[in-house]
């Protein structure tokens, strides 16, 4: 062996000692929290798993060797999320990756916690061009792409069918309840004066006629849609009370109580009781969420939903009301964690966990509805019943919650004056007064009371 | 020598120096500092940027920002002209890429970033996606949706827009992200209606709690258990001290378990023919008497070992000389038990209503302020509006505000029950002694 070939052989075996950590594999964390997450909702952070598994063979066959590791966490409540979630992010701890209602992507961009994903995605490629318009716009804030909508919902109002048939409806009158709620011919009064016959005929208990959630929660703005109120000004895109509206609403909740429909200390009901209760025929007429078919028909054992249980939009309160529904989808978050390559990657794995057939698998197991058009050539969801016909019968009426920052100041303070207002703290006027001073200290010029 | 065990004083009392200053000055001066800002969810802890948002435009108009200023601050825009090109060459920018837009594109604007990608994604030299988005910013003309970091910046870019002193201090005004100092929540929390009703909560909660079970009942127990036989009087001690020792959750558990609408109440009263119901939640009387049993049976054990152990400390031969005289128990118990027990009533009274004022966990896992806000105090509220919400909107600047009254409030107690009590009588140098 002549020096100069054993040379270039000591430069072949040194390039490839120094090549070797690069030819490595690359290895990266991601962290993905979810909040309101209950046990058939593990496909919104298993989602994120799947997607890193394709991610890794599309970036083998590229050349790049990546392993991705990803890190789950399922918060079942709120208020535990949102406060994990906020504090981790002040203090740079925060995950990569968060699921969380719409509402909060206004207060976390304009803290900072969050990224524009539309800096990381390109919105006119597939899967993410797919997504439903009326989605991406809920999952936007200021004109700016925050966030991709993991799942969509809306929030029917349910009616025992049997109890209807014992107060004399036919079966072509709830064939055509739905119909009769959409036009406004089916109002709320309509609701307690039915769950009183339904009362008064032994069916159900007293106070089990008209049976609410059991806590806050979107739900109760449909109350306030139903009787007129909006959210927020078109025009101005500012917050607004109405008071009349609001004054109906909590009147409402305290005329069902006052008729006995509804049980005073309903509020605080533990949500596996009332869960039991609705789905075995405990209550008459109730409102809940779209994934509520999941939890009646697999762990309370509801068999037959469709012969038992008509569904139909939140009826109307009456004059200047609409019948309604709110979906409160919830979105895949960027957050600031990490730098822009740990968020390039996140964001992918975010575009990728959209894809139809992962998120059909997420739809259909907790009875959400699809994000995107071409769920419905997915034969898993499109199979579904339920899916097929809460999608047709419910989201073209559906509106969100709007994306404000003070908004959730704005909830908390109505969630509050309508407990008092029921529990019979205040009467409706006085807590709908209390409302408006505070918001009007609180919010000043950022809201419009009227 | 003097001087030497100052020193050594000193040394021994660093360790709780140090605890007092990292475990008690520092959170009261944090909240001190916390209550005079607006610090919230939206606004972060650390800081903000002037961002330049459609609302911050539409909000500086409110406030006088000329209409023709904020409809061109309101409209975004990407120009392909020299300065842009000059601006991406200089960042590194594939030249392929600048060099065909400045051929086929140049002079051309879109009022949008999707837009102005769209064209990019038309080139013959197609820059994949993660070029897009680098190269758009660069072509950006309009500063809609744009961050500053500091005012000078925004200043600059302002100026440069044509905007003078007045109209840039408005825009600062309404587009800064970041939380500001203010007196504006000690201002809410009076204005607010709710205030007084948590006010009266709380001090509801803690005179009937501290008198009738922390106070009160333990004195009782204290006393029975003196008179009853040792064995006896230790297993009876031990059962009133199991909800001290009992993890806070499953003490709660254990509560709702017997008051919740299927739980062993309702299933009694039920036999009876009484409708089930939540027998906690059901008024706010009945919240109040599970608030308060929940909170005083906690606070009763405490109040037992004190009392039994300062009575142990009584002579017994004033028992025997008093029984010698004929004193029934109730004497005793008025004229030799009552009088020793000052100074741990005092004790007593102090340390529990601070306590009382400031846990909140048992209501919080018991109602959690509920029926209807009727047992929210004050601390729960402090907690409520700084740290867990369901809407998720934390403010830490007003919660830190109610928490800062709590504060007041338990120095201005500690300060009336040492006059009340005549402390400073109690600890004065025996006059034996001079």
């Amino acid at each position: 062996m002549n020096t100069k070939l054993l040379s270039r052989f000591l430069g072949i075996a040194a390039a490839i000692v120094f090549a070797l950590p690069a030819a490595q594999a690359a290895e990266m964390t991601i962290v993905v929290w979810s909040g309101g997450t209950g046990v058939n909702s593990n496909y919104r952070v298993d989602a994120i798993e799947i997607a890193a598994d394709l991610y890794q063979r599309e970036q083998a066959i590229l050349g790049n060797d990546i392993t991705i590791k990803v890190e789950k966490e399922i918060y079942s409540d709120w208020e535990p999320f949102k406060q994990a979630f906020t504090l981790a992010a002040e203090a740079n701890t925060a995950p990569h990756i968060a699921v969380t209602g719409h509402e909060d992507i206004a207060p976390w961009a304009t803290a900072g916690l969050i990224r524009p994903i539309e800096d990381f995605v390109d919105l006119d490629a597939w899967p993410l061009n797919d997504i439903y318009d009326n989605l991406i716009e809920i999952a936007s804030y200021e004109g700016v792409v925050y966030a991709i909508p993991q799942d969509a919902e809306s929030r029917p109002f349910f009616f025992w069918i049997d109890y209807l048939k014992e107060i004399g409806y036919s079966d072509a009158d709830i064939a055509g309840l739905p119909a009769k709620v959409a036009a406004g011919e089916y109002t709320l009064y309509d609701v307690l004066d039915d769950a009183k016959k339904i009362q008064d005929k032994g069916l159900v208990e007293p106070g089990y006629g008209f049976y609410p959630r059991v806590s806050n929660g979107p739900d109760y703005w449909q109350f306030y849609q139903s009787f007129g109120g909006v959210m927020q000004d078109p025009e101005s895109r500012k917050l607004v009370l109405d008071k009349g509206a609001m004054t109906r609403t909590y009147q409402f909740f305290v005329d069902a109580v006052a008729m006995g429909v509804t049980r005073k200390n309903h509020i605080g009901t533990p949500w596996d009781q009332w869960y039991s209760e609705v789905a075995s025929g405990k209550a008459g007429l109730w409102h809940g969420g779209t994934w509520h078919y999941n939890r009646y028909t697999t762990r309370e054992g509801l068999e037959g939903f469709f012969d038992k249980i008509q569904f139909s939009l939140i009826p109307s309160g009456g004059d200047g009301g609409r019948a309604n529904t709110v979906t409160h989808p919830l979105v895949y978050v960027l957050t600031n964690q990490g730098d822009d390559e740990v968020a390039e990657v996140a964001a992918q794995l975010i575009k990728i966990a959209s894809e139809p057939r992962i998120n059909s698998l997420h739809a259909i197991k907790s009875a959400h509805l699809a994000i995107s058009k071409q769920q419905s050539n997915i034969e898993l969801y499109s199979g579904d019943r339920w899916a097929r016909e809460a999608t047709t019968r419910l989201l073209p009426n559906a509106n969100a919650m709007p994306n404000h920052t003070d908004f959730g100041e704005y909830w908390t303070v109505m969630w509050k004056g309508l407990e008092s207002a029921w529990t019979g703290q205040k009467t409706p006027e006085q807590a709908v007064g209390d409302v408006a001073t505070e918001l009007g200290n609180s919010l000043g010029d950022a809201i419009i009371i009227r | 020598m003097r001087h030497q065990s100052d020193r050594l004083g000193l040394a021994f009392l660093t360790p709780a120096l140090i605890f007092v200053v990292l475990f008690f000055l520092s959170p009261v001066v944090l909240t001190a500092v916390f209550s005079f800002t607006t610090m919230s969810t939206a606004t972060g802890i650390s800081g903000g940027t002037y961002r330049i948002t459609p609302s911050a435009v539409r909000s500086a108009a409110e406030k006088g920002l000329n209409p023709a200023t904020a409809e061109r601050l309101s409209q975004e825009r990407y120009t392909i002209d020299d300065d842009a090109l000059t601006r991406a060459t200089k960042a590194g920018i594939d030249a392929e890429i600048l060099k065909e837009l400045e051929r086929d594109l140049k002079g051309k604007s879109t009022d949008d970033r999707r837009s102005f990608e769209r064209l990019l994604k038309k080139l013959d030299n197609r820059p994949n996606r993660r070029q897009v988005k680098s190269i758009s910013p660069h072509f950006r003309t309009s500063i809609l949706n744009q961050s500053f970091e500091d005012r000078t910046t925004l200043d600059a870019t302002l100026e440069n827009l044509g905007l003078d002193a007045a109209e840039r201090a408005r825009v600062a005004e309404t587009s800064y992200t970041g939380w500001i100092w203010t007196s504006a929540n000690f201002r809410r929390m009076f204005l607010q209606p709710d205030t007084y009703r948590i006010l009266i909560n709380t001090i509801v909660y803690v005179f009937t709690t501290l008198v009738i079970f922390n106070t009160g009942y333990a004195m009782v127990l204290a006393i029975v258990t003196f008179y009853l036989p040792g064995r006896q009087a230790t297993v009876y001690r031990t059962i009133w001290f199991l909800p001290r020792i009992t993890p806070p959750v499953i003490y709660v558990l254990l509560w709702k378990w017997l008051a919740w609408d299927t739980g062993f109440i309702s299933t009694i009263t039920g036999w009876f023919g009484v409708a089930s119901r939540n027998w906690m939640l059901d008024t706010s009387l009945n919240a109040w008497v599970f608030v308060v049993l929940i909170n005083g049976f906690v606070g009763a054990s405490m109040g037992m070992i004190i009392f039994s152990s300062a009575i142990k400390t009584i002579p017994e031969s004033l028992f025997h000389a008093s029984a010698v005289d004929g004193a029934y128990r109730w004497q005793q118990v008025r004229h030799i038990i009552l009088p020793q027990l000052r100074w741990p009533i005092l004790f007593l009274t102090t340390y529990q209503t601070l306590s009382l004022l400031s846990s909140f966990e048992l209501i919080f896992l018991a109602t959690n302020g509920g029926p209807g806000s009727a047992t929210e105090v004050w601390s729960l509220a402090a907690f409520h509006l700084a740290l867990s919400n369901y809407a998720g909107n934390l403010q830490y600047g007003l919660g830190a505000a109610f928490a800062l009254i709590l504060v007041l409030i338990g120095i201005t107690a500690s300060l009336f029950y040492l006059r009340l009590f005549k402390f400073s009588e109690m600890i004065s140098k025996p006059r034996i002694e001079h």
